[in-house]
């Protein structure tokens, strides 16, 4: 029988010594490099190609919930550890590292509206439909003790969200009123009204600690100080808000999530016309997270998709989908700015890559350095057709693209319908508004 | 026990039976007791006042007060207690609840604003930063605690150390002592300074009070005057005040000029407006109450009539228009406007101008205002300026005519001309005489018609010129109402530009394939039938350059002045010119810039080079080779065997534009090539050359040193595995820079400085 081997000579590769520098004989003259240019855009093109072909980022499933997963709450302190509030009334607290559940009790009656750590992530609040605030230690009992919560507030009012102050010992509740809360009383210290609707989500500026915001159900926006007497200021969309984030590193800015396909990112101090309208879900976004870097956020939609904007753009730069996964209700960046977390009706909990073809692990030097080269050669080619057209080539679901395809349609109609008008209507009578601008109701002072 | 129980205690009996009396009316729902602070009150928690008030003691007021001094020694306290409280003012009604609410709202809101935009620069610096490092590096101080280390600079003194600073100062007291200071005047500051705090007792303090409370009353003063004020409904008075202004304004005017003659056109210019606003507003016109009073009485009294009369003179005065349409005068006013080079000036403004002729001058002198006259004075002086250098041009001119025409050395007539004061001559009417244009020669009738042609470009540029000027202004007018104080101003004032522009393609995933799918053709055929009627409708505002129209226009020109051997002929067709519309007239100017060079030729020319055949034959006889040398080599042999040497090439294809005039079709294109290129600039980059630069510098190993590659490789966001990154924190706003660590940070440091330095000497 005969073996065919492959034999190295370790001469061939291995330096002399660790020290030793490989010393590469190179003229760095152009005129000795005449096809620098075509060389480079090919590598930009493999590197493009071999992007899509990693682009894998779907990371494992945390199974152990029996109800859809409601909310998110993300540890400051440690990376490894996420909470989750199901339909139920189930928390559970996560070992993301092993990819187990470390602990689950059962916090109230009905839904778990919203969990948020305190800043040193010592405790953990936890709000549910029974009206009730329920404290609970992150130190899991010992084995054999009842879960319990470490105190009980009930509250007046009915209970939708909770924020914790990232600097202080306050945090906030909405529900029919915004309540601010310190720690350690029963009471709120102040509630702040405006009109009488129901405000759905909460969120404290982690830069500017004590400015927060909330959404109504009068589809309008409410910005509160915590320290004055009076909310500050609302603005009224065209349809419902679902979320809002704010962005970690620039403390004006905040991105809400809309229920009508689009996200909307504003500046606090020029509430009439957002920033930007971040495009391309095809339904109602439920929620929205921002990356700690505040370049990036995330948004996770009623049509079974996640998508992963850039802050400063309108349409998304990745959207990460599977079959099984149903209306996303939650989703969340971790705080290393490497994952997403999505939590979705059928009772998973998913993580992803944030960046889909990353490679996980322990990176070398020397392949950092490729990667980087990899990276910086896309960027610089990426306005070429065909490494652009590689580049942002997405396998979406059907029921998406004949979303997209019907959405499309209607709002050719419309253009093409107030086009005509403007066509055969008194030149000036009909303006062209701009995107930006059609989804501002009014601003109320 | 027992015994206690058994003795009376009066106050718990009475108490007792007051319980018992009030067990009837019992409040079920008692005062509570709060042991938890509460911002509000729970409307469970409230109880009934009315009763419990009958019994319990009343609340003292002020009148039992006054009764119970009136009583003892302090009756005067007592009576000034009284006046106090009866000369009390009543406090205004507070706003109503929405409204002061709103006020609260704005008030928080306009904090808050102010609070975050303490961000601005950090949030700036963030978004032009090329590479972003998170979690962001905090502020560390590198203490070298090594024992070899310096030591630190503010020892303690050693006993040595003391004993001399001691007889250092023994001695500098000494010395003083033989001057005769005997005191040091440092000390006695510090002594002086420490008895007047503690003078400040008492009397200092009431003093204070006083002050401030003087203040106070200034205040309450002041805004009710303010008020009063405002509530004057006095026609003579505000007249009054008016003119008071007015005349103010003008004697600070008179010094501004003295002092500050920029500041004072300044102030022209508000002058002026407020004149023009007092001339929309139709006043002084004599159709008011008063005014038709007066005139029922002005029959009888003469001093009505003088009144009513200086009335009209005024708003005859406001409503005069100081400008004459005529074309020329407006040149001039143009032209003035920009020697003097005041954008902001205003081309409508009647006071600007000046009336040409002398003798108007003067008339306007004598009802003119002083500003208005300091503004003629300006205008002469610029009058002047004009006229020199249109002098100096003038001599110019003549010195080239008569070089030109010295070979000819013909006497000839020269044209009197006069100078317009804006620079550009206009030739005088002449009557037209047949002798005397028969005897001119060639050379003077093109000199006529070229000068001619000159005059009349000038004209119209000058005309033009007015037009843009005219527009910018209408523009500026009608943008200014639009300008809203934008709350982003100062960020987007902190913006840098990125100094290492990246392509940014915001467009939806996956959007080559839906637009070869679908294409947005109806909409783009309604915008583009709208486009072509627009085109229609109104010609371009700017020139684009079109090498045809250029090429025919040039034509038409040589034509034109080749036909115009004639005066007559030539002038007829100046007013012909004249008329043409502004289209032609600025392919005229065009063409006129591009005379020089045809372009026809030059395209063709290139065509030619390029589809001729370098060497349709090629010799493959080598100079030596098969060349014997001696008698009997016949030459006919020789050039046989190079006949037969001669390699004969295929005849070329023909080019495909062969017979195509005006049209070139590159044939070394590539066809597979075209899919890789670039159609559009990519969005952040303005222009082709940017684009280009951008992508002509490799970045990889293989053509870049190493240091180089690392750092156009460097990524935008630096992250660290298994960190938090925290969210932005207050330290940012007042830290200083970071010290670098980094050898690629600091080269790109030193870089940037270096290229600052640059700049700063090439401004210098």
């Amino acid at each position: 029988m005969k073996v065919k081997m492959i034999s190295r000579n370790p001469d061939n590769y291995v330096r002399e010594t660790k020290l030793q520098q490989h010393k590469v004989p190179r003229n760095y003259d152009p005129a000795l490099h005449p096809l620098e240019g075509p060389r480079e855009y090919v590598r930009a093109l493999n590197a493009t190609k071999l992007d899509r072909v990693f682009a894998k980022p779907f990371l494992c499933n945390l199974s152990g919930h029996r109800d859809g997963v409601a909310c998110f709450g993300k540890h400051p302190k440690l990376l490894s550890t996420l909470a989750t509030g199901a339909y139920d009334g189930e928390v559970r607290i996560w070992d993301l590292a092993n990819r187990t559940s470390q602990r689950s009790f059962v916090a109230h009656d009905g839904f778990v509206r919203g969990i948020a750590y305190a800043r040193n992530g010592e405790r953990l609040f936890t709000v549910g439909d029974d009206k009730t605030i329920k404290v609970w230690n992150t130190v899991a009992p010992d084995v054999g003790e009842e879960e319990e919560p470490v105190n009980t507030i009930l509250s007046r009012h009915i209970l939708h969200g909770i924020s914790h102050n990232r600097l202080d010992n306050s945090f906030a509740t909405c529900g029919e009123v915004c309540a601010i809360w310190d720690e350690q009383h029963n009471d709120p210290i102040k509630t702040l009204k405006w009109g009488v609707d129901t405000l759905h989500t909460i969120s404290y500026n982690p830069v500017e600690t004590n400015v927060l915001a909330c959404c109504a159900s009068d589809r309008s926006i409410i910005l509160y100080d915590q320290r004055e007497a009076q909310p500050l200021r609302k603005v009224v969309l065209t349809m419902k808000s679902n979320k809002l984030a704010w962005n970690p590193m620039e403390a004006f800015n905040f991105t809400v999530a809309n229920e009508d396909c689009n996200l909307y990112s504003f500046d606090t101090r020029k509430l009439q016309t957002p920033l930007k309208v971040h495009f391309d879900h095809v339904s109602a976004v439920t929620d929205v997270d921002y990356a700690p870097t505040g370049k990036e956020f995330v948004s996770g939609s009623y049509d079974k998709t996640v998508r992963l904007y850039n802050a400063h753009q309108s349409h998304s730069r990745d959207i990460y989908h599977t079959k099984r996964m149903q209306h996303v209700v939650c989703v969340a960046w971790s705080l290393d700015n490497r994952y997403i977390f999505s939590g979705s009706d059928e009772m998973n909990v998913r993580m992803w890559k944030a960046n889909a073809s990353e490679k996980l692990g322990v990176i070398r030097p020397r392949e950092r350095a490729n990667f980087n080269y990899q990276e910086a050669l896309k960027e610089k080619y990426a306005a070429h057709p065909q490494i652009k057209r590689i580049a942002r080539h997405r396998q979406v679901p059907r029921h998406v693209m004949n979303a997209q395809r019907k959405m499309r349609a209607v709002k050719e109609k419309e253009l093409v319908k107030e086009a005509n008008i403007r066509k055969h209507s008194k030149k000036g009578k009909v303006p062209f508004v701009s995107e930006k601008k059609k989804h501002v109701l009014r601003e109320d002072v | 026990m027992s015994d206690d129980e058994e003795q009376y205690d009066p106050i718990a009996h009475k108490k007792l039976l007051q319980s018992i009396s009030n067990l009837g009316n019992v409040q079920h729902i008692r005062k509570s007791t709060r042991d938890e602070r509460q911002p509000e009150q729970n409307e469970f928690q409230l109880f009934k006042s009315a009763k419990a008030t009958e019994h319990a003691p009343k609340a003292v007021g002020v009148n039992d007060l006054v009764q119970i001094l009136r009583t003892s020694k302090h009756i005067e306290t007592g009576k000034k207690l009284k006046n106090v409280h009866n000369t009390k003012k009543v406090l205004q009604k507070p706003l109503e609840k929405p409204v002061a609410d709103r006020i609260k709202r704005t008030i928080g809101y306009e904090g808050v604003k102010k609070k975050l935009a303490r961000w601005d620069a950090v949030v700036a610096k963030q978004r032009s930063a090329e590479t972003q490092i998170f979690p962001i590096p905090s502020e560390t101080v590198y203490v070298n605690t090594a024992a070899h280390a310096n030591a630190i600079k503010t020892s303690i003194k050693s006993e040595l150390g003391k004993e001399l600073q001691a007889s250092i100062k023994k001695l500098n007291d000494l010395r003083k002592a033989q001057i005769g200071d005997n005191t040091d005047e440092q000390e006695l500051a510090q002594l002086e300074e420490k008895l007047l705090a503690q003078k400040a007792t008492r009397d200092e303090l009431h003093a204070r009070r006083r002050e401030l409370a003087y203040l106070r009353m200034r205040e309450s003063q002041k805004s009710a005057k303010a008020r009063m004020q405002n509530k004057i409904k006095s026609k003579k008075y505000h007249k009054l005040l008016k003119r008071q202004k007015v005349l103010e304004q003008v004697k600070q005017f008179e010094i501004l000029k003295k002092t500050n003659p920029e500041a004072a056109l300044e102030k022209l210019n508000a002058l002026e407006k407020s004149r023009l606003l007092e001339r929309a507003s139709l006043r002084h016109k004599n159709t008011g109450t008063w005014a038709k009073n007066l005139q029922m009485r002005a029959k009888y009294d003469k001093e009505v009539r003088k009144d009513l009369a200086e009335q009209l003179a005024v708003s005859r005065q406001l409503t005069e228009k100081k400008v004459d349409t005529d074309s020329e005068d407006e040149n001039q006013t143009t032209d003035k406007i920009e020697t003097s080079a005041e954008g902001s000036f205003d081309p409508f403004n009647p006071w600007m101008t000046v009336k040409p002729t002398e003798n108007d001058e003067s008339k306007a002198k004598e009802d003119d205002v002083s500003w208005r006259k300091y503004w003629t004075e300006r205008n002469e002086n610029e009058k002047r300026l004009a006229e020199h250098s249109a002098q100096v041009e003038e001599v110019k001119r003549k010195k080239r005519q008569q070089t030109t025409q010295a070979i000819k050395e013909l006497p000839k007539k020269k044209k009197p001309r006069i100078i317009m004061e804006n620079g550009w001559q206009v030739e005088e009417v002449e009557e037209p005489d047949k002798a005397t244009t028969k005897s001119k020669t060639l050379d003077e009738i093109f000199d006529a018609q070229q000068d001619n042609l000159h005059n009349q470009i000038n004209h119209k540029l000058d005309k033009l010129k007015k037009q843009a000027a005219l527009l910018k202004g209408v523009t500026k007018k009608s943008k200014k109402p639009k300008i809203k104080h934008d709350a982003l101003k100062n960020l987007k004032d902190l913006t840098f530009k990125k100094t290492k522009q990246r392509v940014e393609i915001d467009e939806p995933l996956n959007q080559d394939e839906v637009a070869s799918k679908q294409a947005l053709t109806a909409i783009e055929a309604v915008n583009d039938l709208q486009k072509s009627k627009e085109e229609k409708k109104s010609t371009p505002e700017v020139a684009d350059i079109d090498p045809d129209k250029i090429v025919s226009v040039t034509w038409k020109q040589k034509l034109r002045l080749t036909n115009g051997m004639n005066d007559a002929l030539a002038d007829d067709d100046a007013a012909e010119f004249d008329e043409v519309d502004p289209k032609a007239e600025r392919q005229m100017l065009i063409s006129e810039a591009f005379e020089d060079d045809d372009i026809v030729a030059d395209f063709n020319k290139d065509k030619q080079d390029d589809s001729e055949v370098k060497n349709n034959e090629l010799q493959l006889a080598m100079p030596g080779w098969g060349c014997w040398g001696g008698a009997g080599i016949s030459q006919k042999a020789l050039e046989r065997r190079n006949k037969r040497l001669l390699l004969k090439l295929a005849e070329p294809e023909k080019r495909r534009d062969d017979n195509k005039d005006n049209v070139y079709i590159n044939e070394a294109s590539n066809k597979q090539a075209r899919g890789h290129r670039v159609s559009s600039i990519p969005f952040p980059f303005k222009s082709l050359a940017d684009y280009e630069a951008s992508i002509r510098t490799p970045i990889g190993r293989d053509f870049v040193p190493e240091t180089a590659f690392r750092m156009l490789t460097r990524p935008a966001v630096i992250t660290r595995k298994g960190q938090v990154i925290e969210p932005m924190d207050e330290s940012e706003l007042v830290k200083p820079d970071r010290r670098l660590r980094h050898v690629v940070d600091k080269r790109i440091r030193r870089q940037e400085e270096q290229a600052q330095k640059a700049r700063l000497l090439l401004v210098d």
